[in-house]
């Protein structure tokens, strides 16, 4: 036993050295960036800022966007973010609310929309991303998929939809949350909203708990349909999955994918920077054609965006959402829905 | 009691040991779940607010919320009882018989516990899902068979495949530590094979059985990955938590954490009660009985044909695993096999150094935790069996705990609880260091080290270090000469057990990870987000074999014993 004590411990040692040694700096400034976006475009994000900043090192962490909010919020004591990159502005109006992040007033802000801007310059939003709907293209051919959200609710898609488990998603938030303010606004109250829902449970299979989950359902026919955006689809669709999607006729939320610096980051005035560079033409010219971001900003010309983009402004249909009442009541509509609705439309 | 020896401790040292052991577990254990529960009724809260007990009567009003305290509670009974079925008599095949490439088979079945965490049970979902592998081969062959691997079922066998290795190390570490001269006096007196095994051996197996049931309730109870992806509407509580939180009503999240809390230890005082305790250690520790032998060659081939079948459908998820990592992306779609296979997945992830930091960061942090909590689940057991009473009990409970605290939300404590700076109350910012996350590791390893080493411990006589004491060993010496050596199948097992699941840990990760400290399993969960399935699988591949790597060496190390 001392033997194989003191082997562990020589062990120990080696890999505990690595790890300091591993975790040393190397003299430039740390930059952390809290992010929903993905390897892809972080990857490409990173790369490109430190050639414009190499006295810059981004560091990045990855995780869902409810997910940044809640590390965020627990890290307040001890800020180790300096930017938050990326959420649908209704979670991050909830941070502001929280005081969870700090004012900064990039360059390009005055090329956004009103709408776009928080008031107080704790965000902005930098990317649009649409909601809509997603087939496997294998199953169902281009002229049967859905049209809109009613079709949906269609006898034949019944026991065929898969759903990212809305709690977990604020892409999922937003189109349900979209759902019932419009109840709300056409008849008074939530009630044939949440109607609209228990009809839409019951045309679902299944709630997965992940994208990838959904991902590899849909691509191996354990339900041919879903809701879910067009960012995420695009770069499937781009790596060859067999899955085609749908803007909804009747019209689309499009979620405002939104950045900040955070509250008490030891490097505000780098984390501005960063944030005024990530809405640079450049930026977002790559943000465009190398991950499938639609820019906020309207005013970029032509040969900086892929062909997608135009193709994608002529078809897709904006719906007027009343984001200050998703926002405010999202939360305790989604414990609704939890509650009274997951698995009661008898499907 | 031997007291202070040749080393001449102060006495009053010697008893306030105990004390202090238990004051440094009260505030790495306790003192989170207390801010917890304080923060549950509103009380030092930053969102201000008098105490309340607002949440509680929610609580106590919802019927979703008895509903997934009560399947909880049952989803956890049956998990144990089915993990007991296979892992016992598992232990006993193993441990008993010598059968051919037993060392090898019997390491093989034990690896269930390195089948990493949430990629894991998604390979499960490749393998016995809806069009997984199983169901597709079935279907080619003609047979009209479909089902889903959803709701109660999948969990309980997920459960079950993942739980039966506590029964089955600790049946067989239990079995290891037995003297062969009881038996041999029972066969001398007359007694039949059956009364043997119910007179003599199951009752000296009872520590090492009543500690495997605790640690598999305890798992259970605290289960997140199996109810998150199979569960659906399904909810249990640890998955109705996360639910409150991701919606943002945290103090709902606390309430449900405090139930569950409670109802661990409620689970713990009654199991408590089924141990026990020291009444077992009597009789000298001699060399265990010798392994049955097949005396035909049609036996021993027979039984090593069906230790291999049954090894290979143990196996049949990790196997899933290695063949979803060696799956291009986007190339199997309805197929019942993948029509490509290729090592484009093990490219990417060895492209950057990147990629794998995670690695080496799970490894250092994984062996740190785990010797740190052998050290101290030494130092407890020890004084825990010594002093008994009030200490004694209380000692033992905090090194239960942990094991039933949903690792999310003792990560939310600690957090919590560690992230003002307060040392006159036992408040510092560990917070975004790299020593909280170990630290966590620490604490959710204390169950598995502590409960092998209390079970190995009561096996073990006192008299033994009353005598190395009188011959005049200090107390060191003694731990180390006498008690360690002795104690080396149980400290093995639990120690095993703690790294492996430590290497692999998820839900205290999610919360407690920094950037110098992200792990494996981080890496794993940011693939699945964008949906890169195969790199995920691939990472999990790294875990397994990490894992498998040090359960091998550890076996090795006993010496064929475990």
């Amino acid at each position: 036993m001392p033997n194989a004590l003191g082997r562990l411990s020589v062990l120990l040692c080696l890999v505990a050295a690595a790890a300091v040694a591993g975790c040393g700096g190397d003299g430039r400034t740390p930059l952390v960036v809290y992010s929903p976006h993905g390897r892809d475009l972080l990857t490409v994000v990173e790369q490109a800022y430190e050639q414009t900043r190499p006295d810059v090192d981004v560091r990045w962490l990855d995780m869902g966007s409810q997910e940044v909010y809640d590390r965020i919020r627990s890290e307040r004591a001890n800020p180790q973010a300096d930017v938050w990159f990326g959420g649908p502005a209704t979670i991050l109006a909830r941070g502001a609310a929280e005081g969870l992040l700090a004012p900064s007033e990039p360059s390009w802000a005055a090329a956004l929309d009103p709408a776009d801007r928080h008031p107080e310059g704790l965000y902005y939003t930098l990317y649009q991303t649409p909601t809509i709907i997603v087939y496997n293209r294998d199953a169902i051919g281009e002229d049967e998929a859905p049209a809109d959200w009613d079709d949906l609710l269609d006898e034949r898609w019944h026991d065929e939809v898969v759903i990212r488990d809305p709690l977990a998603s604020g892409t999922m938030r937003t189109i349900f949350g979209k759902i019932l303010a419009d109840s709300v606004i056409e008849t008074g109250s939530t009630e044939a909203g949440f109607d609209w829902l228990r009809r839409l449970d019951g045309q679902t299979r299944e709630y997965v708990h992940s994208p990838a989950v959904l991902h590899e359902k849909l691509t191996r026919q354990e339900g041919v349909l879903t809701l879910w955006e067009m960012t995420d689809t695009l770069s499937l669709i781009d790596r060859g999955a067999p899955i085609a999607y749908r803007f909804p006729a009747s019209g689309t939320a499009v979620i405002q994918d939104s950045v900040g610096v955070v509250a008490g980051s030891d490097s505000e005035d780098e984390a501005e920077a960063f944030i005024d560079w990530l809405g640079s033409p450049e930026a977002l010219g790559l943000a465009v054609a190398e991950a499938f971001r639609l820019p906020a900003r309207d005013d970029l010309d032509a040969e900086v965006l892929a062909p997608w983009v135009a193709d994608v402004q002529s078809r897709l249909r904006r719906a007027e959402v009343d984001w200050r009442m998703i926002e405010e009541n999202g939360a305790a509509w989604m414990a609704e829905w939890d509650r009274a609705v997951r698995g009661q439309g008898g499907g | 009691m031997s007291a202070a020896g040749a080393g001449g401790k102060a006495p009053q040292l010697q008893s306030l040991m105990p004390w202090l052991v238990l004051a440094f577990l009260v505030w790495l254990v306790g003192y989170p779940l207390l801010v917890v529960a304080a923060e549950a009724f509103g009380i030092g809260s930053p969102g201000g607010g008098g105490p309340t007990t607002e949440a509680f009567q929610s609580f106590f009003t919802r019927a979703d919320e008895w509903n997934a305290m009560w399947r909880t509670l049952w989803i956890s009974v049956l998990s144990t009882l089915a993990a007991a079925a296979i892992g016992v008599p598992l232990g006993f095949l193993f441990e008993r018989n010598e059968i051919p490439g037993r060392r090898l088979l019997g390491a093989l079945v034990a690896l269930p516990v390195a089948l990493p965490p949430l990629v894991g049970v998604i390979a499960f979902l490749f393998l016995y899902g809806e069009s997984g592998l199983a169901a597709r081969g079935l279907q080619s062959l003609g047979l009209d068979v479909s089902w889903r691997l959803t709701g109660a079922w999948a969990i309980l066998l997920v459960h079950a495949y993942s739980m039966y290795v506590y029964f089955y190390l600790f049946t067989r570490a239990g079995l290891s530590g037995q003297d062969g001269a009881a038996i041999e006096a029972a066969q001398s007196l007359g007694a039949s094979r059956s009364q043997i095994l119910f007179r003599v051996t199951l009752p000296r197996l009872r520590p090492a059985l009543a500690g495997a049931t605790l640690l598999t309730f305890m798992t259970s109870l605290g289960s997140f990955s199996a109810p998150y992806i199979f569960g659906g509407g399904f909810r249990v509580m640890t998955t109705q938590i996360v639910a409150s939180k991701l919606n943002g009503e945290l103090r709902m999240a606390y309430v449900e954490t405090t139930m569950l809390a409670l109802l661990a230890f409620a689970s713990l005082l009654l199991l408590r009660k089924i141990d026990p305790g020291l009444d077992l250690a009597s009789g000298a520790r001699g060399t265990p009985p010798a392994r049955r032998r097949l005396h035909s060659r049609g036996a021993r081939i027979a039984a090593a044909a069906g230790g291999w079948v049954l090894a290979g459908v143990l196996l049949l998820p990790h196997a899933t695993l290695i063949l979803m990592s060696l799956v291009p992306p986007n190339t199997w779609t309805v197929e019942a096999f993948p029509p490509v296979l290729g090592l484009v997945n093990y490219g990417d992830l060895l492209s950057s150094a990147e990629r794998l930091r995670p690695a080496l960061n799970s490894l250092w942090m994984a062996a740190a935790a785990t010797l740190a909590a052998v050290v101290v689940g030494v130092m407890a057991a020890r004084l825990s069996l010594r002093r008994g009473g009030l200490p004694g009990r209380a000692l033992e409970a905090m090194m239960t705990l942990p094991w039933a605290i949903p690792g999310t939300v003792f990560a939310l404590a600690l957090a919590a609880a560690m992230s003002v700076n307060a040392p006159w109350v036992g408040r510092f910012v560990l917070v975004g260091t790299l020593w909280i996350l170990p630290l966590a590791y620490l604490v959710r390893s204390l169950p598995l080290t502590g409960r092998s080493i209390f079970a190995g411990l009561r096996q073990l006589d006192p008299r033994l270090e009353e005598a190395a004491a009188s011959l005049g060993a200090g107390a060191l010496r003694t731990v180390l000469q006498i008690v360690l050596p002795l104690l080396r199948p149980a400290v093995i097992a639990g120690a095993g057990l703690a790294f492996i699941t430590m290497l692999g840990d998820f839900v205290t990760s999610i919360v407690l990870y920094t950037y110098d400290t992200r792990p494996i399993s981080i890496e794993i969960q940011s693939s699945l987000r964008i949906q890169e399935t195969g790199i995920a699988a691939a990472y999990g591949v790294l875990l397994m074999v990490l894992s498998a790597v040090a359960f091998i060496a550890w076996d090795d190390r006993a010496g064929g014993r475990l």
